[in-house]
């Protein structure tokens, strides 16, 4: 008698919608030696399943959360950049079609000195090189928070973009305006309280 | 699968999405095994291991406002991990063979004939081979989602299997005498 390859039994646990499959079904149900190669088989998978779960050896969150702080700094950059044109290009828009309301030009230069502000703490912030200090786990725990909070105004920041231009100027200038308070705060932690105990 | 790592997935997951650091440590903490076993299984270092880790979970970071629910969450998170291992083993192109990998672990042909354990056995396997078998037998990838992640044909996939459980077989000592 032939016996079935390994190859032949491996794809038996398929499916088996191979053609030749069912011939090979027929044949281990009558071959002993077939069967046993098939019963090793499925040992063989399920120690391979049993083999214990592998760990990593040290904790790699925090290089994880290193790059993702980078890259939020790196996406705050780039939204300010864009809000940035996306207001001179409303403000344009709006004197072009209908001259300048006077309530669109009014919410769009408080968006842009929010802006401004905001930009001047990011570069603020960025001079102080906060990544190269050390802070007590206190206030790094405060850092942390308010950077969290950022992000999530950047985030609503990214959707407000895509609102209708009457209820947009509003919303905008609402995010920009948190968006200083809490950078202003972040500086704070940063700055004001690391010079206060002399690092 | 994902409640029993991660209880109220769907909070952490919206709270993840909203970019709370918190919420996304909580992902990290909840996968961070069955992914390190998934990349360690497939590369051939603990330090390849430990970068597939870091960058399936960036990539989870940065992606998790993408994420449906079509699938569960342990799913996608696989799907991130396997093509990060399989991106290493291409960047990394050791002498990858189909045969034995001897010279790379330093292992002789000679000792074919002792008995190894199934870890040893499954270290030895040539990087596609291990790969293959991990994702299928282990992580239950279909032939054709492994040819797809692998850009390879589901025949190549089938031929790497039945080849791999022979080498297996053998050196596992589990020949047949006839």
């Amino acid at each position: 008698m032939t016996h079935l390859t390994l190859e032949a039994l491996v794809a038996l646990r398929e499916r088996g919608t191979e053609p030749g499959d069912a011939v090979a079904r027929e044949h281990v149900v009558l071959c002993s030696e077939c069967r046993e190669e098939l019963e090793r088989l499925h040992q063989r998978v399920a120690r391979l399943k049993a083999l214990p779960a592998l760990r990593p050896a040290r904790d790699q969150w925090p290089p994880v959360a290193a790059r993702l702080h980078a890259e939020r700094r790196r996406r705050r950059s780039r939204i300010a950049g864009l809000a940035g044109l996306a207001i001179a290009a409303s403000v344009a828009m709006a004197i072009v079609i209908s001259g300048p309301s006077r309530g669109v030009v009014t919410a769009n230069r408080a968006i842009e000195q929010a802006m401004e502000r905001s930009q001047a703490l990011e570069g603020a912030l960025s001079q102080y090189n906060p990544e190269s200090r050390v802070l007590d786990g206190r206030t790094a725990g405060i850092a942390q928070g308010l950077e969290d909070r950022i992000a999530r105004v950047d985030h609503e920041l990214e959707m407000a973009e895509l609102l209708e231009r009457q209820s947009r100027e509003q919303e905008l200038l609402k995010l920009w305006r948190e968006r200083v308070g809490l950078m202003d705060a972040l500086v704070d932690v940063h700055v004001t309280r690391a010079s206060d105990v002399g690092l | 699968m994902d409640s029993y790592l991660l209880a109220d997935a769907d909070s952490v997951v919206a709270r993840a999405r909203a970019g709370d650091e918190a919420a996304l440590e909580a992902l990290f903490r909840a996968f961070e095994v069955p992914v390190y076993n998934l990349a360690r299984r497939i590369c051939r270092t603990a330090e390849d291991a430990e970068d597939v880790l870091q960058e399936t979970f960036f990539e989870v970071c940065r992606s998790i406002g993408r994420y449906r629910e079509e699938g569960s969450l342990w799913g996608w998170v696989r799907t991130i991990a396997a093509s990060k291992a399989l991106m290493r083993l291409r960047r990394n192109r050791y002498r990858e063979t189909d045969e034995l990998q001897d010279e790379v672990t330093g292992q002789k042909r000679e000792d074919n004939h002792l008995r190894m354990d199934l870890e040893a056995a499954l270290e030895r396997l040539s990087e596609t081979a291990r790969a293959v078998v991990w994702l299928h037998d282990v992580e239950g990838y279909t032939h054709e989602e492994i040819a797809t992640m692998m850009g390879k044909t589901p025949s190549f996939s089938k031929s790497q299997l039945a080849r791999a459980h022979v080498r297996l077989r053998q050196w596992l000592g589990e020949e047949v005498s006839s």
